[in-house]
């Protein structure tokens, strides 16, 4: 059974599987270099990039999504760079034919001017990706959006941090160092029903854009003057220690205006610190951080989170030669609990008071590196939900990867990955890059 | 009394001008202590463009290009080093640092620009291939002389060839590996890996050895899997010595934001 728009997705994906091959012959060419030809750049530019096809398709039916698909696109980066002592400009632009959506659409990565004027300050202006903290997609002090749609539905690990407008200043003491990050407001790529749907306990049940009659359109912070974020960081004998402040808004639209009817981005400030060194055989790291939700301090407004206290425990080690594993313990504990119950329309569907979460990831390279092998478990036993993510990725040559995986996502309705099980997927991805 | 300070001091100048020495060395531990000085320690920092070509046993080329930078703390002592490739397209401006420790296990982080992230690498095994290449980390750093019993098994008119044992076989790979090193300049020039059957399984050989700024430089290598019959060829150019690079270019604000003027050929 093969409907349009599957014929649509399978057209695309095949002429990105076309494109590859036609431009391998020409690699092959090229690595036929003189024996004095290290490619230099003729041109003060470098142009790289990369092209994209991607397609996922759900291992089971969701109800309220009638695309089977989620996703089916064709991708075109363009990377444009100019480098010199003092002054870095830099470009990433995509351009993607978008067989899900069913649009052309564009998104700008990066677009960045990186200042070194002074031996004590570096300052990188423009659009770019910021990430900070030690948790392996666990995030406690990094306040940067993220995109978990892309992550869920199969796209490459890359897609998982988007990027915001930002100025970042750092500057530099030698002992202690300190990054000052102020940015536009740029909310995470949430989940709003298009592609996957979640559970909405006003239903109760689970909603799509379909179901809603759109995709959620949360209001953004009428705030305009940014947020703030800022780490302290320094290297102690090999152990990386930081203290960390983020003043702004949550990136998820996780509260509600019941007057105009609409989810919002309450206000947050979050503190905390981390460490990570060499220990017991492996690398070891500690995070803690305290989110500190500015208009529920008490927890009495059931339409804004309440406070909540995270941790995080990590290590990871080479088992066998490329072989390696890692466990990460997260703890989400709510603050003020017995008032959220109280005051919660719907206390059955509230998060546990403390959320446990462990993650392995495990990483097999093979054939000389070019085979990897992995897989990442998100686990958290006492709510019976799970989050399983193998991969297989193949550098074909320097230019070719693929790669095929699956996301499975496991447990009751009302928990975090529960509500998505119908989003389950297998996918496969080919890249030629340039 | 005085004898024995005169013989020091006739050693001190064999040791000053290896190119007079008339004499053959006896006592291995000088040896390769002076081999490990003359393979890694030149000058106090150094930068090379590197090429790697690697050779899969069905023929496949794959490419590694790289900027590596290096700082001595102490001649035989710890080193830091940054990587910042240029290709293949995917791994650009990829960055990797190193904070060598002798005796103990290093540091390692690694950049990944796309995702803006630094990653802290598990290091225990040093004995695995870097970047996918034939090359162990260990070959570009350096194997700590006090891993292994050293025995000068044979000299030759041009070389000293030194057998080495692991103290802690559980570790490597190999039963023994022997080195013939150059009694000119002390640079190894063929070292030869040996399992337990005695069979030789990797080679790694100086394909091209200059002098640059005084120092007797490899600018040519080649390690072989004789077991697969892969194999990757290393070149090196724009090599420079005691450039003066800053501490603090081995730090995270290196792999965050690569400061180009050490980076580019100048």
């Amino acid at each position: 059974m093969i409907d349009g728009q599957t014929a649509r997705l399978v057209a695309i994906f095949s002429m990105t599987l076309t494109l590859p091959w036609t431009s391998r012959a020409q690699q092959q060419e090229e690595t036929s270099w003189e024996d004095d030809d290290w490619e230099e750049e003729g041109l003060p530019v470098e142009i790289h990039g990369f092209a994209e096809g991607a397609l996922a398709h759900r291992v089971k039916e969701d109800p309220v999504q009638s695309d089977d698909f989620l996703l089916g696109e064709a991708r075109f980066r363009l990377d444009l760079s100019y480098f010199s002592d003092r002054v870095d400009l830099e470009f990433k632009g995509d351009l993607i034919a978008d067989g899900v959506a069913d649009e052309i659409d564009g998104d700008i990565r990066l677009a960045s001017v990186t200042l070194r004027t002074v031996s004590w300050l570096d300052v990188r202006a423009g659009r770019q990706v910021l990430t900070w903290g030690t948790g392996d997609l666990v995030f406690l002090n990094d306040p940067f959006p993220k995109d978990f749609v892309s992550f869920f539905i199969g796209r490459e690990d890359e897609f998982l941090k988007a990027p915001s407008n930002s100025l970042k200043l750092t500057f530099y003491t030698g002992p202690a160092n300190l990054d000052v990050v102020w940015s536009n407001f740029a909310p995470d790529r949430f989940i709003t029903g298009e592609r996957l749907s979640f559970f909405d306990p006003e239903v109760p049940g689970l909603v799509s854009a379909e179901t809603m009659g759109g995709p959620l359109e949360p209001r953004l912070p009428s705030n305009d003057l940014g947020e703030l974020a800022l780490r302290l960081f320094g290297n102690r004998r090999g152990y990386e220690l930081a203290a960390y402040g983020h003043l702004g808004f949550f990136k998820q639209p996780v509260g509600f205006d019941p007057d105009e009817d609409v989810a919002t981005f309450p206000p947050l400030a979050v503190y905390g610190g981390s460490a990570r060194g060499t220990m017991l055989g492996g690398i070891t790291s500690l995070e803690g951080a305290y989110y500190d939700s500015l208009d529920d301090r008490e927890g009495t407004d059931p339409n804004t989170p309440n406070s909540q206290l995270r941790g995080l425990v990590g290590h990871e080690r080479e088992l066998f030669r490329n072989f390696t594993a890692a466990l990460q313990y997260y703890l989400e504990w709510t603050l003020d609990y017995g008032n959220l119950i109280a005051s919660s329309p719907w206390p059955q569907y509230e998060p546990p008071e403390r959320r446990h979460l462990f993650t392995t990831r495990l990483t097999h390279r093979l054939l000389q590196q070019t085979l990897t092998l992995s897989l990442f478990v998100f686990a958290a036993p006492w709510d019976g939900d799970g989050y399983l993510k193998p991969v297989v990725t193949y550098n074909w040559t320097d230019s070719l990867t693929v790669a095929g995986g699956a996301n499975i996502l496991l447990g009751p309705d009302p928990t975090f990955f529960g509500q998505l099980e119908n989003n389950s997927s297998i996918f496969a991805r080919v890249r030629y890059s340039f | 009394m005085i004898s024995r300070a005169a013989l020091s001091f006739i050693a001190l100048a064999l040791m000053a001008t290896p190119g007079r020495a008339a004499q053959d060395l006896t006592d291995v531990e000088e040896i390769v202590e002076r081999a490990n000085l003359a393979a890694y320690y030149v000058g106090d920092d150094g930068r090379a463009e590197a090429r790697m070509t690697i050779t899969d046993q069905g023929g496949g080329e794959r490419i590694r290009q790289f900027t590596v930078l290096r700082r001595d703390h102490a001649d035989g002592g710890d080193q830091d080093y940054v990587v910042l490739f240029s290709r293949p397209a995917d791994v650009r401006n990829t960055v990797f640092l190193v904070n060598k420790h002798v005796g103990k296990d290093d540091d390692r982080w690694l950049y990944l620009p796309d995702l803006d992230l630094v990653k802290r690498i598990a290091s225990a095994d040093k004995r695995t291939s870097f970047v996918g290449s034939h090359f162990f980390y260990e070959d570009g750093s350096g194997r700590g002389i006090e891993e292994d019993e050293h025995e000068l098994i044979e000299t030759t008119e041009d070389f000293y060839i030194v057998k080495n044992t692991p103290k802690d076989k559980g570790s490597v790979e190999f039963s023994h590996w022997t080195v013939s090193i150059d009694k000119e300049t002390f640079i190894p020039s063929k070292m030869e890996y040996v399992d337990e059957t005695g069979a030789i399984y990797r080679r790694i050989e100086a394909l091209e050895v200059s002098e640059i700024g005084g120092h007797p430089t490899v600018t040519k290598m080649k390690v072989s899997d004789l077991r697969t019959g892969g194999y990757t060829v290393a070149e090196f150019r724009d090599v420079q010595y005691d450039l003066g690079i800053p501490e603090d270019v081995f730090t995270e604000r290196t792999l965050r934001n690569p400061p180009r003027q050490w980076f580019s050929s100048r």
